[in-house]
């Protein structure tokens, strides 16, 4: 097993709110290894993007990172001065955003803001030109020396995006943390700026942890993902076995709502049943047990955690997907679910 | 090659913008009003600056011309109470108009939007500081604050009357930078730049202010005629710049108790005065509307 460049333990990120705090990243720890590409999958609201911004401490007022630690080559990213973490942020780990119209400053063309990336991290004024040419063919932005001279506006969504990812490459980083990249883009740009992802990650050896709400998208690029639920990381593992064999009844909702890219709009948007959890009180016990399926007694007051349930794969959950097929029989499980008479049964799905 | 990039080419349908600062001088153009103002200024400027080097006559030049005599071909506006040549010190009074109006706003830029930014960005001890200043000086007449300074500060002159001025003025500059860095503080570019590693310094001069420059310059349009404005009233009073250097204030003041017999000696500073005033506040208006983004089309 290689080290891995970066690991998070135990990070704890918490918002003051009227009546309590907010717990929206609780006790998160996982690895990420050289070259690799990770997934982050959640409903919105899961605490992905805050865990991201944990990691390069971003976290928006009044957010507080109360514990835990992000060993990045082996030190703590979490003790670092603020002068120490600015060097680390954009040329050790870059990161981009979902919406690439908001993420560029509308008053500057977008190849300065390419140079400005570079420039920020000591590197001589003189080739910042010639090298963000070459940035921009590498995203595979045609006719880059006039879309240099453009403002953001002049911009089709994807080419934005693209401008956004060289950006983010200007340093040539280890991490790319890519939050929700494609949300915001047309479902054809969706997949090429994933394929340009992916590619960069083959060929530049960047690391890439993709947070998504989408399993499609993680089907696509990932290698390993982590499931978030309620702040907490509720299963993960190698993409392939956990498509096979989710075990966390979550994660297996997830994969019921990929969203089809033939089917009409709406559909497509269709989401798990039941509400998301309020994390100023979160439910006692498993925190999905108020939507969960397969629900057992013990759900209400125990919490679970993480256990291996198979090599590399770990799932939070008393019942297991295994298992309640097995013992309870999947079909009966399915009928308490609203609305579930269209749904695919635990074992079909591939 | 060439086939496949015009394949993957997708650009938006609007029309290809040069880019928003032509945007805005298009509209600017398109305004009657701003358009002469603008072009009454460049004229003042021009005024003001051969004022520099040549006047018809000299604007202390005392019995050039019969006291209190009116307009003639040789003395355009007449003459005053001493017999100086009005227009000659109409001409040097702009120079001074200009310098207070536009020094007190250079002033007041260069230290309302360094402050507001900061007060705005980092918020917390700063700003309430910033924001306590901000609200004592609103709160304190600046006739008052204007009037301790002159008389601090020892001689009169023009680099007092701008420091007076400025000091009674820098609140709004201040505030609205303040109020612009809160907003675009919030905004994902600036969190994209911190993620990007870039300096706070880059963040508040590279990011943030670029995107209020439009606000920050009409800002300082309407700032100009107010400390012209101000300015006069000082000289006005007598407080301006000392004898005999002519300020648009004073000459109306010294022409006021002869009205009757020389009113050309309050009317040439006036029109003089208001013209500029209004000049002003038609660009300002102007640059208001063509730099609002709302206001494109
Ligand atoms: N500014 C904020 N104030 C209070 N709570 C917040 C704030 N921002 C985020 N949160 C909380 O953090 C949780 C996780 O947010 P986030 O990480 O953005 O979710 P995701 O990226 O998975 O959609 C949210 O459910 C919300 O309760
Ligand atoms: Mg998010």
């Amino acid at each position: 097993m290689p080290t891995p460049i970066l690991q998070v333990r135990d990070l704890r990120t918490q918002f003051a709110a009227d009546g309590g705090v907010v717990k929206a990243v609780d006790g998160v720890s996982f690895e990420l290894y050289p070259g690799e590409s990770l997934g982050i999958v959640g409903e919105s609201g899961s605490g992905k993007s805050m865990t991201a911004l944990s990691i390069l401490r971003l976290v928006p007022d009044p957010g507080r990172i109360v514990s835990g630690q992000v060993l990045f080559r082996d030190q703590d990213l979490l003790q670092l001065t603020g002068e120490e973490i600015r060097e680390i942020r954009g040329r050790d780990i870059a990161m981009i955003f979902q919406d690439p119209q908001s993420s560029l400053n509308p008053v500057l063309r977008t190849g300065f803001q390419v140079d400005e990336a570079m420039l920020a991290h000591g590197r001589p004024k003189r080739d910042a030109r010639s090298r963000t040419l070459e940035l921009l063919k590498k995203v595979r932005i045609p006719a880059a020396e006039s879309r240099y001279k453009d403002f953001p506006h002049q911009l089709s969504g994807g080419m934005r995006q693209r401008a956004m990812i060289a950006m983010g490459l200007a340093n040539a980083p280890a991490i790319l943390i890519a939050d929700e990249p494609t949300t915001a883009l047309d479902v054809t740009v969706q997949a090429q700026i994933l394929e340009l992802l992916g590619d960069l990650n083959r060929e530049l050896g960047t690391a890439i942890v993709m947070i998504t709400h989408n399993m499609g998208v993680v089907a696509g690029l990932c290698s390993r993902v982590l499931v978030m639920y309620a702040g907490e990381i509720v299963e993960q593992g190698p993409v392939e076995q956990i498509f096979e064999n989710p075990q966390h009844p979550y994660t297996w909702s997830l994969l019921r709502s990929i969203p089809r890219v033939d089917a009409l709009r709406h559909e497509r948007l269709r989401s798990i049943e039941g509400i998301a959890p309020d994390l100023l009180q979160p439910p006692s016990g498993c925190r999905f047990h108020p939507r969960c399926p397969f629900r057992i007694e013990k759900c209400f007051h125990d919490e679970p955690r993480l256990q291996d349930v198979a090599m590399g794969q770990q799932a939070a959950c008393w019942v297991m997907m295994k298992r309640a097929r097995e013992e309870m029989g999947a079909d009966k499980l399915i009928d308490i679910r609203p609305g579930a008479a269209s749904g695919v049964h635990p074992g079909e799905i591939a | 090659m060439a086939a496949t990039a015009a394949a993957v080419v997708v650009r938006p349908v609007t029309p290809v913008q040069a880019s928003l600062w032509s945007d805005a001088w298009r509209r600017l153009r398109r305004n009657r009003l701003a358009l002469a103002g603008a072009i009454y200024l460049a004229f003042l400027i021009v005024v003001a600056l051969v004022a520099l080097v040549h006047t018809p006559y000299p604007m202390a030049g005392v019995a050039v011309a019969t006291p209190y005599s009116g307009p003639s071909a040789a003395h355009w506006f007449g003459a005053d109470n001493l017999g100086r040549d009005v227009f000659s010190r109409v001409m040097v009074g702009a120079q001074i108009s200009l310098t207070v109006g536009i020094g007190t706003q250079l002033i007041i830029l260069a230290v309302g939007v360094p402050i507001g930014l900061a007060a705005g960005y980092f918020k917390g001890w700063f700003d309430s500081i910033v924001s306590f200043f901000v609200n004592v000086f609103y709160g304190v007449p600046d006739l008052l604050v204007a009037l301790l300074l002159v008389v601090l500060l020892g001689h009169p002159g023009l680099d007092k009357i701008i420091i007076a001025i400025s000091v009674t003025r820098w609140m709004d500059m201040t505030r609205l930078v303040r109020g612009q860095t809160l907003a675009l503080r919030e905004r994902e570019f600036v969190e994209a730049a911190r993620a990007s590693g870039a300096k706070p310094f880059k963040i508040l001069f590279g990011h943030i202010l670029p995107n209020a420059l439009g606000p920050v310059i009409v800002q300082a349009t309407f700032g100009v005629p107010a400390a012209i404005l101000f300015e006069a009233f000082l000289s006005f009073l007598g407080l301006g710049v000392p004898a005999p250097q002519p300020s648009w204030g004073s000459m109306a003041a010294d022409g006021l108790s002869a009205i009757r017999i020389a009113p050309h000696m309050v009317i040439a500073p006036s029109i003089a005065l208001s013209l500029t005033l209004m000049a002003f506040n038609f660009l300002g208006d102007g640059l208001r509307d063509a730099l609002d983004p709302r206001s494109r089309r």
